[in-house]
């Protein structure tokens, strides 16, 4: 095929990978409204705000709720991966403040951790952390994947620390949780594509796979790495990621 | 103390029977606007909320471009505002905060009493 074909067929691509994901978005945004509106009504009911319920009432409004609340989640993970898998198609890289990135980040995540009992532990670095040439959004979507998964992932009463460090060559990022930690088997299945820990279906039925090879590709992308530790099962794990100054 | 002004700009009007009903039960005021033309003509009369919740797609002039015309507005430019949305879009989320939002919420992730509770916490 001729040069000029192959960005003709390249181009027909991406309009179908991008009408796709708007058809994707856009049948999750209204299957998400409906379960607004059903979470509402349920928990109002739950309330007493429509009048008295009996025990049994109860019982099954709070199934329903539940129930609900499991579709909403699996609804809001397949618009994320659906948004994460569109900024695949293109890089931007341009000069950011990385730490205030992150500062951000973890600002937009504190209410969710604190709704779930989890302490977010943060200390600002001692140095000063250049400046960086990254694509803000992507580096933004690997920052909110690790923190939101160290969260979701520990339990009740747990803490997640977070830490931003510089040398001469790069800035190295880290997320640490108290979580349920990663088997050894596992270890080199981590950022597989759908892949899913058993545990990690133990703690959360909700997910999609598509987290960690997400990030590990925006990383890559950078010139950075991503890798992590943990020492088992109920032992929590640390995650890393470095970017080229 | 008189009831706390609130305007919802919402296009669901299922969703908005939701938030009046509950909000008006939690003793607020309500006043509503379908799109974000209504809600202007509703400043334009003279309306001064005290908070305003926002949706961000709407028919004709959208959430975001609402926002832009409230915070040109002398009387309104420090007026709480919390977009109530079911998008999540970070480019949405990034424009929302250069516009002055309060708070951003996902509507999937909040009940009804919560978001009163968060309004509450703005207008003391």
């Amino acid at each position: 095929m001729a040069h000029d074909d192959l960005i003709k067929e390249n181009q027909k691509l991406k309009e179908v990978v991008a009408l796709k994901s708007n058809l994707i978005s856009m049948t999750a945004h209204d299957l998400r409204t409906g379960a607004v509106a059903q979470k509402w009504i349920l928990k109002m009911l739950l309330d007493r705000d429509a009048g008295v319920i009996n025990e049994e009432q109860e019982t099954l409004l709070k199934k329903a709720y539940e129930s609900n609340e499991r579709s909403i989640e699996m609804i809001s993970e397949f618009l994320a991966a659906n948004q994460s898998e569109d900024a695949t198609l293109s890089f931007k890289f341009e000069k950011a403040d990385a730490l205030a990135l992150m500062e951000s980040v973890i600002s937009d995540l504190t209410p969710a951790a604190k709704k779930q009992g989890i302490k977010i532990i943060y200390a600002a670095p001692k140095n000063k952390i250049p400046e960086l040439k990254i694509d803000q959004p992507k580096i933004r979507i690997v920052l909110q994947n690790l923190i939101d998964n160290a969260i979701k992932y520990s339990e009740r009463g747990g803490q997640v620390q977070i830490t931003i460090n510089s040398d001469a060559k790069f800035v190295e990022f880290s997320v640490k949780d108290s979580g349920i930690g990663i088997r050894d088997e596992d270890k080199d299945k981590i950022f597989t594509k759908f892949f899913r820990t058993e545990n990690a279906k133990k703690k959360r039925e909700v997910g999609t796979g598509l987290g960690l090879p997400i990030i590990k590709l925006f990383v890559e992308k950078h010139g950075g790495k991503v890798w992590f530790s943990s020492e088992g099962v109920g032992r929590g794990s640390t995650f890393y990621f470095t970017l080229p100054l | 103390m008189p009831n706390k002004k609130i305007l919802i700009v919402e296009d669901d009007s299922f969703l908005q029977g939701l938030m009046s009903k509950k909000l008006m039960a939690e003793g607020f005021e309500i006043s509503i606007a379908l799109t974000g033309t209504d809600a202007v003509k509703l400043l334009d009369g003279g309306l001064i909320p005290d908070l305003i919740i926002l949706d961000i797609l709407l028919p004709g002039m959208a959430g975001l471009e609402f926002l832009a015309n409230l915070r040109a507005r002398e009387a309104l430019k420090t007026t709480p505002v919390i977009i109530f949305s079911n998008f999540s879009d970070e480019k949405d989320i990034q424009k929302a905060k250069e516009l002055g939002v309060t708070e951003y919420m996902i509507k999937a992730n909040f009940t009804l009493d919560e978001l009163s509770a968060k309004l509450k916490t703005l207008i003391k």
